[in-house]
């Protein structure tokens, strides 16, 4: 079946931040344009409506054949797909802080990049950033400690500092958080509690910090290891929680021991 | 020759840093402060810096064609009140440097405004309030670690020259219930790049790479998980070293870490305290330790507190939804400032000109600005409206938390001058005003 598509054009370029966690597939199912113009925004301490902000067209379906597509430069639109559970994003331009956080289904593609937050306490679904993102990326919010627990982020650029902090894995419910990205920041899988984090290239200081469980693959090289990570060997192959399988040669590392004597943490780093 | 009358008022507290002192005595003749006792030299002046100067403002100013004239109460709090309801974005900063009930009426007015409230530790410990609201901490009142700490480190913080009374009335030099010989009872340890005055007096001296302090307090962590790490050097720091400190560290019967904004304000910020808090928790499996941060504002932990105990969070507040949501990076007034969020400042008992970055300072400069400040400062010069206020702890009475979170009542030792008001009394009628302006 051909997913239903409602359009949103950015009308005018909001002054200050604009908080839209009303764009969603989840709040657009089954509502016809003109209440969907009705929905609400934020702009500063204004109540607005998504219909002020932009041009609205296309046909909302249910929640699972829902897809709304964002055109214009919604690098100051915060909070898109925020909670959403199922249906699809597609922002063609860059996008605001905390884009896809909490989302539990469904999928988002951005175009450009994305600043902080982004998929933040992802709990599933699938979010697609193809420039950069920010800082925080699939982390968790303040003070809690379990941030991202399932799901998939793919960044095509780098991350920023923090991603994946808190990230926790279940064995039992099959939820294994999972970040792809082509480099990262300092502080990559701090309090790791078995997320799995793939960089393509390289990476900067602390990674993997706190780590007591989780897999952490660096393609490309690390400017500085932490001192608690302690080389057990070299692989040629790597098999992640996820069933997915990397080739090549890696040094396999485990820590971070400041944690415990013993740890089921892993950080690989590619042999050139 | 007639001899001005003395008035000696004792045990007063002193407004200045969070060690909060609160023995000193101040001479006062005339409305005057004439002679000072038991302070130190950032107190002393402090208190001289409330009598009669050009630089104190006396009456309210409004901006009138670049310069400044005096206005009435009435007339300047109009303007005041029309700037913030203008405002689309206010900013209410500072607080750290005025007393709890004036900070509780800045919560008020800001939630009111649904304006942005943030306060002085969003560039000082606001990173050690993010790390223990991942990790928890394990504090203590500064009188235990007089009567009993036998080891004290201080990591990043200098305190002769930024807490100049803390060694002698708390950490060092005192002599405590358990620690009869004072500072031969003591074991000293600086952690710090550079060798301070503070390292000079130290029993230990540990020189860490600027920016590494992550790195060094985790190899420590490791080391004392009885893990034998690979590196032979970790931060500039040799490994022999870290296994000494570390037998230090296990076998004192109450060690304490005071930290600076050397391990808030340097790289990694937050997960410098995040990682030392983890060290301190690490360290009770082996004998009894702290940790307290430093605090630099003397009531910047009250700040803290009032924000907490009435919006739930401690600073980087945002009201713009009618209810409060915390997110320093996001809400926070530097990172504002530089996107240029902010579209109105009110300034409380602060001076963010002279400690933001320019970029921010700026963008502040671009809009209205509203001071509550005493004296000409390089945020109020660019003022459009001063509200000269009482000095909190010198002119009028109040409540201030010290940096151990206990809460101390501030003294009244001579009357504010001329039209000055106590804070919490022009944030209050600048409340009735924006609420009468509403039409509430």
């Amino acid at each position: 079946m051909i997913m239903a598509e409602v359009k949103l054009k950015l009308k005018k370029k909001p002054k200050f931040p604009l908080e839209a966690d009303s764009i969603t597939p989840d709040n657009f199912a089954g509502k016809t344009l003109n209440e969907i113009k009705k929905l609400p925004l934020y702009h500063a301490r204004d109540l607005v409506t998504i219909g002020d902000f932009f041009d609205v067209s296309g046909k909302a379906e249910d929640v699972a054949n829902t897809k709304i597509i964002i055109d214009g430069d919604v690098s100051n639109v915060k909070r898109v797909g925020e909670k959403m559970t199922g249906g699809e994003i597609i922002i063609n331009s860059d996008v605001g802080m905390h884009v896809g956080n909490t989302m539990s289904g469904g999928k988002i593609l951005v175009k450009g990049n994305a600043d902080d937050w982004a998929g933040a306490m992802l709990q599933g679904g699938e979010l697609e950033i193809e420039g950069n993102a920010g800082h925080y990326v699939g982390s968790a919010y303040r003070g809690f400690w379990q941030g991202m627990q399932n799901g998939v982020i793919r960044v095509k650029g780098s991350v920023g500092n923090e991603s994946m902090l808190w990230a926790k894995s279940s064995k039992p419910s099959n939820k294994w958080p999972t970040l792809y990205c082509g480099s990262a920041s300092s502080f990559l899988g701090l309090h790791n509690h078995g997320g799995t984090m793939v960089v393509e290239g390289d990476a900067d200081r602390c990674i993997g910090a706190d780590q007591s469980r989780g897999t952490i693959v660096i393609k490309g090289k690390i400017s500085r290891l932490l001192p608690s990570f302690k080389k057990l060997d070299d692989v040629n192959e790597i098999t992640l929680p996820n069933g997915e399988i990397i080739t090549g040669k890696f040094a396999q590392y485990s820590g971070d021991h400041s944690i415990s004597k013993e740890t089921a943490g892993r950080l690989y780093i590619a042999i050139k | 020759m007639s001899q001005k009358k003395i008035i000696t008022h004792h045990d007063v507290l002193c407004p200045f840093c969070g060690t909060l002192c609160d023995d000193l005595e101040v001479d006062v003749a005339d409305n005057e402060v004439v002679e000072m006792r038991n302070s130190c030299q950032i107190g002393t002046k402090k208190f001289f810096s409330s009598n009669p100067s050009g630089h104190r403002y006396l009456k309210p100013q409004i901006k009138e064609k670049g310069s400044f004239r005096d206005a009435t109460w009435d007339e300047a709090l109009d303007k005041a009140a029309d700037i913030l309801l203008k405002a689309k974005r206010p900013l209410l900063y500072g607080f750290s440097s005025t007393e709890c009930e004036a900070q509780n009426v800045g919560v008020e007015l800001a939630e009111y405004l649904r304006a942005i409230l943030d306060n002085t530790a969003s560039v000082c410990h606001g990173p050690s309030l993010l790390a223990i609201q991942d990790v928890g901490a394990p504090l203590s009142t500064l009188g235990e670690y007089k009567n009993r700490a036998d080891l004290v480190i201080f990591w990043g913080s200098n305190p002769v020259h930024a807490h100049p009374r803390h060694l002698s009335r708390y950490s060092d030099y005192v002599r405590g219930y358990f620690r009869k010989d004072g500072r031969n009872d003591r074991f000293i340890v600086v952690v710090d790049p550079r060798k301070t005055h503070t390292a000079q007096i130290a029993d230990l001296y540990i020189q860490v790479k600027p920016n590494e302090d992550y790195e060094l307090l985790n190899a420590i962590r490791a080391v004392l998980r009885g893990v034998e790490l690979d590196a032979k050097e970790v931060s500039g720091v040799p490994m022999e070293e870290i296994k000494k400190l570390v037998e230090i560290l296990k076998k004192c019967h109450f060690g304490v870490i005071f930290f600076g904004m050397g391990l808030t304000q340097s790289v990694s910020h937050h997960r410098n305290v995040d990682t030392a808090i983890c060290l301190t928790r690490e360290l009770n499996d082996h004998t009894k330790f702290l940790l307290t941060p430093m605090r630099g504002h003397y009531n910047v932990a009250g700040a803290n507190q009032v924000f907490t105990w009435t919006t739930g969070y401690a600073y980087s507040i945002d009201f713009s939804r009618g209810y409060g949501r915390y997110n320093p990076g996001e809400f926070s007034s530097v990172d504002l400032l530089m996107k240029d969020e902010v579209d109105a400042t009110l300034i409380v008992a602060s001076d963010p000109a002279s400690n933001f970055p320019a970029g921010a300072v700026r963008n502040m400069f671009k809009h209205p600005i509203i001071a509550i400040e005493p004296h000409h400062t390089p945020t109020s010069v660019y003022a459009d409206v001063i509200l000269p206020p009482a000095f909190a702890g010198i002119e009028c009475e109040g409540t201030a938390y010290r940096m151990d979170k206990v809460p101390l009542r501030l003294r009244k030792v001579k009357e504010a001058p001329e039209e000055c008001l106590p804070d919490r009394e022009i944030l209050e009628r600048l409340l009735e005003k924006v609420k009468e302006k509403e039409g509430k």
